[in-house]
């Protein structure tokens, strides 16, 4: 069970999977690592959570999934970024960076 | 790394989640754990692992279904899209059917409505059907009212009636306080003595306050009375506080015990004599008066029937009750010439009266419309079917799912009822509207009618199912055949199944059968409607023109001042440029509003068994027989120097004077008009005069003989003004105006219009039925004229091959054209033959609405076997002529 640091605030976990998703197509353990390393495992997710996520995202359109086989001979879900899910991560960034600025503005103010 | 197909969705999610768990514990003996503690740290990593697997398996799920609802609704969208595109292509088909279904569900519609309105909403209580009308019946008049002697042996003797009461036009004015308590008008109003349980008879109770008690009726009782809403509101502003106030109506103070609720105002509808809604009622117990003389017969009886009991039963029981009255009274009542009886009707035949065989033709009317319109689309969708079964065989080949082409067939259908419904809701909407602007009363509560919804979805549902019945089965047929075989036997060019060819053939005659037998009713009320307007009417108005005015009883309170009116304002009219003579006389023949009652001859001796004298009469000033063009056969017509300071005078008609002074001059022979000979309190009026009949009450019914009275002797507050114009297009109504607005400005004028229209109003039932039933035969041939085109011309389509081939070896165009003419006419002969049989079986149904034509006018029939023949020739006509264009090179090559 992973400790976390905090819980993670609504809707942030689907803009860390879009913002990870960016940067090339992954199956759901490769995120989890990638999200992990990006953020030195301090946020450190319960990472059963990202498959309902994922699952989610897939039905919204934002993602489209595929089966490959890999190397080994296993088939792996691989999930990439639709236009959709580009559009939202753009859309979701910009919020992040309103709210986040607004928040210190408060958090400065005397 | 390949592409794969998607597995299933559960063995998904397990893959997946199975995959994590493994490269984790991968990693974790990496690292140097042992592979059973790597496990279970990358089993506690992962968290819930059966909450996680729930989620994503509902996810999932949920997306399916959305999937598959999508698809569906897709599947429908592409359909109706395709069904517009193939529609569209075939404008004709596609306008042919929609006007077809719009036309057959809006007339029906809208008729229904009208007939439901009549025949029901007239008679708003509560088990209406048990509510039961009684009249004394005579051969010569079928409902005559009903002496409060009778009244209180019928409510005594009877066994079919839970409760019987009496009611009795009593109007009056109404004066004293109003809202507020503010000294108001005096005023007019329709009132009516009834029996104090009236309203338990009808079904309704007072909105506010009570209803009347048996002690209310009683003579010498303090005086109630019971407002109606309309009153309630107009003259008392709708204040609760007026029951238990006093007001003064007929001269007698009267406390107000209730108000009744806006719903009833019985009569609402005119009930035989009873012509006015009511606007209070005045409570009197009639059997009070049992023996005051059973010629005074005023009363009109309602009674509701007991539970169960039908109107055979009721009429049986007053049968009953006639024969003890023929033992009691002979004299009276048992006389052959008479041929009298109780007779009753249900107070909803009463309501709707001489409208209800009008209602029922027109909705006969309307029923074989909407079969028309039913076979048309049955016969085009069938055509339709024929045109495409290429199509459907060739979606069928290229694997297109029988189900998925069925469906598409049903949308089709679906899509064109559909449009065709809405505008049907069109059409009966303005159908319906003009209804009422055509008919200006003389339908019982038209002005409430609206569309009904339970109606309307009826003849939606008519047409849609017969649309698809027929529709599908070609479908069906296409959907199954053969696609090789369909093809083939497409591109040759052979002919429809025989089968099928014999439904449309009966399809068509079918049609024709019901346009002619719309038309044949149509044709006989227009022959009819031609006959009234020739019958000599009794006056010749010309241009004269009518005013009505009342002098108001406050200010013209005493007889010099309402004589000095008349005379005044007819010298005035007199005197108008352009204007030939001019007078006046109340009731004007065919306004609507007549006066009869008995009169006493001198030197008559009254015999058993036959009715005291009875006639019309009126009041005219000097002048008016020669205003409105009735000749005058005998004696002199009313003087200026015919006062009331000289003797009473009074002019008859020649039907009156042939029937009491036959064969001798009624010149100088003496009336009075109190009633029974016995009376002689008043004074006898002699004859000076014996003019033509006029028929009072429209060109239909001849009426009763007629006496006037001089208007100058009878003081008389009502006067319709006639003025004749020397010059027909001379625009006399403004002066009129001015004529009367320099005498008293604050006389109002009502109904100045020509005669010409009144008496056009008169036959307003009739036109209404001529002006619908015309409409709907023309509707009725041309939608048969199209079913007729449209087979004959998918007949020439589908023969397009064996008529080149014909035509190739040597055959005359003449002789095609004549063989596709005759199939057509001969489709109509067979549609004649049944709609002319149809129609004079049917005609006896009629026969009450016409005037002066037997139902089975043979010139009716033959002009309308006429007409249709024609309409059929030119229907057959058409597609026969393009069957001789084909070119036989061209057919044969295909």
């Amino acid at each position: 069970m992973a400790s976390a640091s905090g819980s993670l605030p609504q809707g942030t976990l689907d803009l860390l999977i879009l913002k990870t998703l960016a940067t090339g197509p992954r199956h759901g353990y490769g995120l989890a690592r990638r999200i992990e390393d990006t953020t030195d495992d301090a946020l450190s997710i319960e990472e059963g959570s990202l498959y309902p996520a994922l699952y989610r995202m897939e039905r919204r359109k934002w993602i489209k999934a595929s089966w490959k086989r890999s190397d080994l001979g296993k088939d792996i879900k691989v999930y990439e970024l639709t236009d959709d899910g580009r559009a939202e991560l753009r859309r979701r960034i910009a919020d992040w960076g309103a709210l986040t600025s607004l928040v210190s503005k408060v958090l400065r103010a005397r | 790394m390949t592409s794969h197909p998607p597995p299933r969705r559960d063995e998904d999610v397990d893959a997946e989640l199975a995959f994590h768990v493994e490269m984790q514990t991968r990693r974790y003996v990496d690292a140097g754990l042992d592979p059973a503690a790597a496990r279970v740290k990358a089993l506690e990593r992962l968290g819930n692992l059966e909450a996680t697997r729930r989620s994503c398996r509902a996810i999932i799920t949920a997306q399916e279904h959305e999937m598959t609802r999508t698809a569906w609704f897709n599947g429908i969208g592409q359909d109706v899209s395709y069904a517009r595109r193939v529609l569209r292509r075939a404008p004709l088909f596609t306008i042919t059917v929609l006007l077809t279904i719009a036309v057959g569900i809006g007339a029906t519609t809208a008729i229904v409505s009208v007939l439901k309105s009549a025949m029901f909403d007239a008679v708003p209580y509560p088990d209406a059907g048990r509510l039961h009308v009684i009249w004394n019946e005579y051969a010569t008049l079928p409902q005559a009212a009903v002496s409060a002697g009778e009244f209180a042996d019928i409510k005594e003797r009877n066994r079919a009636f839970d409760a019987v009461a009496a009611i009795r036009p009593a109007p009056g004015n109404l004066t004293g306080n109003c809202s507020g308590g503010a000294e108001c008008e005096p005023e007019r109003v329709s009132a009516y003595q009834v029996s104090p349980n009236l309203f338990e008879v009808l079904g309704a109770a007072p909105a506010i306050g009570r209803a009347f008690t048996a002690a209310d009726g009683v003579t010498g009782a303090p005086g109630v009375v019971i407002l109606s809403d309309a009153l309630w509101r107009r003259r008392f502003g709708g204040d609760p506080g007026i029951v238990g106030q006093t007001i003064t109506f007929a001269a007698v103070p009267r406390t107000v015990v209730g108000v009744m609720p806006a719903w009833t105002r019985f009569p609402d509808a005119p009930v035989g004599y009873l012509r006015m809604p009511a606007e209070l009622w005045v409570p009197f117990d009639h059997v009070q008066n049992r023996n005051t003389g059973r010629g005074n017969q005023n009363l009109a009886v309602i009674g509701r029937a007991r539970a169960g009991v039908a109107t055979s039963q009721v009429q049986a029981d007053l049968d009953r009750i006639s024969g003890t009255f023929r033992t009691d009274l002979p004299d009276r009542y048992a006389g052959a010439a008479q041929k009298w009886r109780l007779a009753t009707l249900t107070l909803r035949d009463q309501v709707a009266g001489d409208a209800k065989p009008v209602l029922l033709m027109l909705l006969g009317a309307v029923s074989l419309l909407l079969l028309i319109a039913c076979a048309n689309v049955a016969n085009l969708v069938l055509a339709r079917g024929t045109a495409r079964s290429l199509e459907m065989a060739v979606r069928s080949a290229l694997g297109a799912d029988r189900r998925r082409l069925i469906r598409q067939l049903f949308v089709e259908t679906a899509l064109v009822v559909a449009v065709g419904g809405v505008l049907g809701i069109g059409i009966g909407v303005a159908l319906l509207r003009a209804l009422v602007s055509l008919d200006p009363g003389s339908l019982p509560r038209l002005d409430a009618a609206s569309i009904d919804g339970v109606v309307l979805l009826g003849s939606l549902a008519t047409t849609m199912a017969t649309g698809l019945l027929i529709g599908l089965v070609p479908a069906l047929r296409a959907s199954r055949a053969d696609p090789q075989a369909a093809l083939g036997a497409q591109t040759r060019g052979a002919a429809a199944a025989p089968a099928r060819r014999h439904v449309r053939h009966a399809l068509v005659v079918i049609e024709v059968t019901m346009a002619v037998i719309v038309l044949v009713a149509a044709g006989l009320v227009v022959r009819s409607l031609t006959r009234l307007t020739q019958v000599p009417t009794g006056f010749n108005a010309g241009a004269t023109v009518s005013a009505q005015i009342t002098l108001p009883r406050a200010t013209y309170n005493s007889a010099d001042k309402v004589y000095g009116f008349q005379r005044d304002f007819t010298t005035r009219l007199r005197a108008l440029p352009g204007v030939s003579s001019a007078s006046g006389v109340y009731p004007l023949p065919m306004s609507g509003e007549g006066w009869s009652g008995t009169l006493g001859i001198e030197g008559f001796q009254e015999a058993p068994g036959i009715p005291e004298p009875h006639a019309e009469f009126a009041v005219a000033l000097p002048g008016y027989f020669a205003t409105m063009g009735i000749s005058l056969r005998e004696g002199r017509d009313f003087a200026d120097s015919d006062t009331a300071a000289t003797p009473p005078v009074v002019v008859v008609d020649d039907v009156l004077a042939t029937q009491y002074f036959p064969n001798q001059s009624a010149i100088g022979k003496r009336v009075n008009f109190g009633g029974p000979i016995t009376d002689g309190k008043t004074p006898w009026s002699t004859i000076i005069g014996v003019v033509d009949h006029v028929r009072n009450r429209g060109p239909r019914a001849s009426g009763e003989g007629q006496y006037y009275m001089a208007a100058l002797q009878k003081s008389e507050f009502t006067i319709f003004f006639v003025t004749r114009p020397a010059a027909a297009d001379t625009p006399i109504a403004p002066a009129i105006r001015n004529a009367v607005r320099e005498i008293d400005p604050r006389l109002p004028i009502a109904r100045l219009e020509p005669i010409d229209a009144i008496v056009t109003r008169a036959t307003a039932r009739e036109r209404f039925a001529v002006l619908l039933l015309s409409g709907f035969g023309l509707v009725a041939l041309v939608l048969a004229g199209i079913g007729l085109y449209g087979v004959m011309s998918y007949l020439v389509g589908e023969r397009t091959r064996e008529i080149g081939v014909r035509l190739a070896l040597g055959g005359r165009p003449g002789h095609v054209l004549a063989r596709v003419l005759g199939e057509g006419i001969t489709l109509t002969l067979f549609g004649l033959a049944f709609g002319l049989g149809l129609a004079y079986l049917l005609s006896e149904t009629v026969s009450t609405l016409l005037f002066n034509v037997t139902p089975t006018d043979p010139l009716t029939y033959a002009a309308i076997a006429g007409l249709v023949l024609v309409v059929a020739v030119v229907a057959a006509f058409l597609p026969a002529r393009r069957a001789t264009r084909v070119d036989p090179l061209s057919v044969l090559r295909a």
